[in-house]
């Protein structure tokens, strides 16, 4: 399996924006990534997950402190057609 | 009868943070071809449509998991547009949970054919499907703890994607590619322990007669 990496920002004022960044089949890449997500933006949306449900909370609180985060949650077959680099080094993102 | 082809696949467990999400999946090109997508996510939202290359997909069902906290759904497209495409799926409110998905093509398929579901039962969950000559069978389990066999049939363990949302998710397992005899099919999820869900949905293969190359005959009179 190929895995999808995204590039997530603020999209407005209260969403999350994905944009497909690159693909890799390195699992030491994919767990950098998504350890570096659940540190960080993971850890905020974990511990808001009710207040944001309710627009208590707004993650753009979150982005006002770091301008985007990568994930590697996405796999898929075929990477072919994407135009997306192949990332063997997370330096690449 | 055949059985349908197997094409792409595309598993995701990402949270959307938005009303929709979006997904890139490649539509193998072939005739007949079908695309599904199992759904799984906290049942405090709801699933309201879906999409794939802007045509809108049909829902076979969807279901909340009361006791599990979690919403199912299921939908399909025939002949969906080949390459890729986005398929979107649109939630009633913002998605702050991580959303299990399993997107998966076939090619020479006859579309969706039986599908059952059953709630929360002991580890093993044992049901039944009646299906089609040649069908193939799609399953998906929840459950509080880790999930550890898809059978398809009871007794074949079949690969399976684990995500976990909230609440542990068995998704994308599927029939071996011969397909199964018409008949009544037996099915097993299994749980290390806790109650798991079982849901499953028949897959067609082409029916009809077979081609007329195979089938013309001359009788000589004389």
């Amino acid at each position: 399996m190929i895995t999808i990496i995204s590039k997530i920002e603020l999209e407005g004022t209260d969403n999350l924006k994905y944009t497909d960044v690159g693909h890799t089949q390195d699992v030491s890449v994919i767990n950098q990534v998504n350890e570096d997500y659940d540190s960080t933006l993971g850890k905020f949306i974990g511990e808001n997950k009710t207040k944001l449900e309710l627009g208590v909370v707004s993650i753009s609180t979150f982005f006002a402190q770091t301008p985007y985060v990568n994930e590697a949650r996405t796999q898929v077959d075929d990477a072919e057609g994407l135009g997306l680099i192949e990332v063997t080094n997370i330096s690449q993102l | 009868m055949a059985a349908p082809t197997k094409g792409n696949t595309t598993n995701s467990s990402a949270t959307p943070g938005a009303n929709f999400k979006n997904y890139t999946h490649n539509h193998n090109v072939g005739s007949d071809g079908l695309i599904v997508i199992q759904l799984s996510m906290t049942n405090s939202r709801s699933f309201t449509t879906a999409t794939y290359g802007g045509q809108s997909m049909t829902l076979l069902y969807t279901i909340s998991r009361g006791g599990l906290g979690q919403r199912m759904a299921f939908y399909y497209l025939e002949n969906p547009p080949t390459g890729n495409n986005t398929l979107r799926v649109n939630f009633n409110s913002s998605v702050w949970n991580g959303v299990s998905v399993h997107i998966r093509s076939f090619t020479d398929s006859g579309g969706i054919g039986a599908s059952s579901r059953t709630g929360g039962q002991s580890s093993p969950h044992t049901q039944s499907l009646t299906v089609e000559q040649d069908s193939l069978i799609m399953t998906t389990s929840c459950c509080v703890n880790v999930i550890l066999t898809q059978q398809i049939p009871t007794g074949t363990n079949r690969t399976f994607t684990t995500h976990n949302v909230n609440r542990q998710v068995a998704t994308g397992a599927i029939t071996a590619d011969a397909g199964h005899n018409a008949g009544s099919i037996s099915l097993r999820a299994t749980s290390a322990s806790g109650n798991l869900t079982l849901d499953r949905t028949e897959i067609k293969g082409l029916g009809g007669s077979p081609a007329a190359s195979d089938t013309d005959f001359f009788l000589i009179l004389q």
